[in-house]
């Protein structure tokens, strides 16, 4: 039996399986894997993005936190940034006391986080009452203030001479720490 | 010498059909390219959007210790603070004992407050007065107390108490171990 051919048939196939040969090596040589990849790396995006959602939710707790906190300490955080001024504090405290004499600060104590400088102090009160008042008045000054033993009470006729230590303390603004928040 | 009235027509390998089959293949390379192209696109928008997370979370990471650490901070100063203000009002309350201890018959003209110690020198009537009323609440608070006399001029006594706590950890010792 004679098959009969014609060329134009033959032309017709020999186009027709080489372009049915690209299609294929070109869907799986190229297309599928990059489609296979596209649909991991989509997974993943989405993981991502949902850890990602996670941090900026924690982020912002902990954000809320600090802000919280910033203000509910406000006139903490300032006492310990202020820098001791003697004269505004014997400004401050001159009601309770008859005279009142601060000697030059000099530092005690430096870590990483807290500076402490020490003051002596002399002093003249007309009663104990007034030191109770200073002391409550130290509570509410601009500066964490510590008033530090010994303590010494004399009788000067009406008068009472006392002397004490004072310590001050500061934040150490050198830490590694930043103190502001970082938007 | 003609065969034929007609015209011979010119015959293409690019027949009508071959021409149709070119189309539709060349339409269905053209969609697969243009997916592949999608995919490619995809691919590296993916890529940067990884980046851009991976890097802002990095940022957030660094935010979020910056913070904690900044929080951390903020407790201690709290937390140093409220120990000052309570040593204060220990302090102001313990004067106001000391003071309320000392009964109206003697009369102090020295107090010195020392870390574990109390010394005070006054004036005394009598030895008696002195012990029953000064040195027995002395006694009850401090673990070891001394006291000397001297006579004073108006036939009164001169006083030196001298009181001490034994191993009594110390407030302001406390903050500076903390701190």
């Amino acid at each position: 039996m004679k098959i009969n051919i014609s060329r134009q048939h033959i032309y017709l196939i020999a186009i027709l399986t080489f372009l049915l040969v690209f299609v294929l090596l070109f869907s799986f040589a190229l297309l599928i894997p990059k489609g296979k990849e596209y649909r991991k790396n989509r997974v993943e995006l989405k993981k991502e993005s949902k850890e990602l959602r996670r941090y900026q939710n924690f982020h912002n707790e902990v954000e809320n936190r600090l802000k919280e906190l910033q203000s509910e300490n406000r006139n903490i955080i300032s006492a310990f940034d202020a820098t001791f001024d003697p004269y505004r504090f014997q400004k401050q405290h001159r009601n309770y006391f008859s005279a009142l004499t601060l000697s030059p600060l000099s530092k005690v104590s430096d870590d990483d986080e807290f500076i402490a400088y020490e003051v002596n102090t002399t002093s003249e009160i007309s009663s104990p009452k007034s030191f109770y008042e200073f002391l409550d008045a130290v509570n509410k000054s601009d500066w964490i203030i510590s008033v530090e033993f010994p303590i010494n009470f004399k009788r000067d006729g009406e008068m009472i001479k006392s002397s004490f230590t004072m310590k001050v303390f500061y934040a150490n603004n050198d830490r590694n720490s930043t103190t502001k928040v970082t938007e | 010498m003609k065969y034929s009235y007609i015209k011979p027509r010119q015959k293409s390998a690019f027949t009508a059909e071959i021409q149709l089959l070119v189309i539709f293949f060349f339409i269905t390379l053209g969609m697969l390219f243009i997916t592949y192209l999608f995919l490619l696109f995809k691919d590296y928008n993916f890529l940067s959007d990884m980046d851009e997370m991976a890097t802002a979370q990095s940022e957030l990471s660094v935010n979020i210790e910056d913070m904690k650490e900044q929080i951390t901070f903020i407790e201690k100063e709290n937390l140093l603070a409220q120990r000052v203000y309570t040593q204060n009002t220990v302090l102001k309350d313990s004067i106001a004992n000391l003071f309320d201890l000392v009964p109206q018959r003697i009369t102090l003209s020295e107090a010195k407050l020392l870390e574990n110690g109390l010394i005070l020198y006054g004036v005394t009537p009598n030895k008696d007065i002195y012990n029953f009323m000064l040195q027995a609440p002395l006694r009850s608070i401090f673990h070891r107390t001394y006291s000397s006399f001297y006579p004073a001029q108006n036939g009164w006594l001169r006083f030196v108490s001298t009181n001490y706590i034994d191993e009594e950890i110390n407030f302001s010792q406390e903050i500076d171990s903390e701190n």
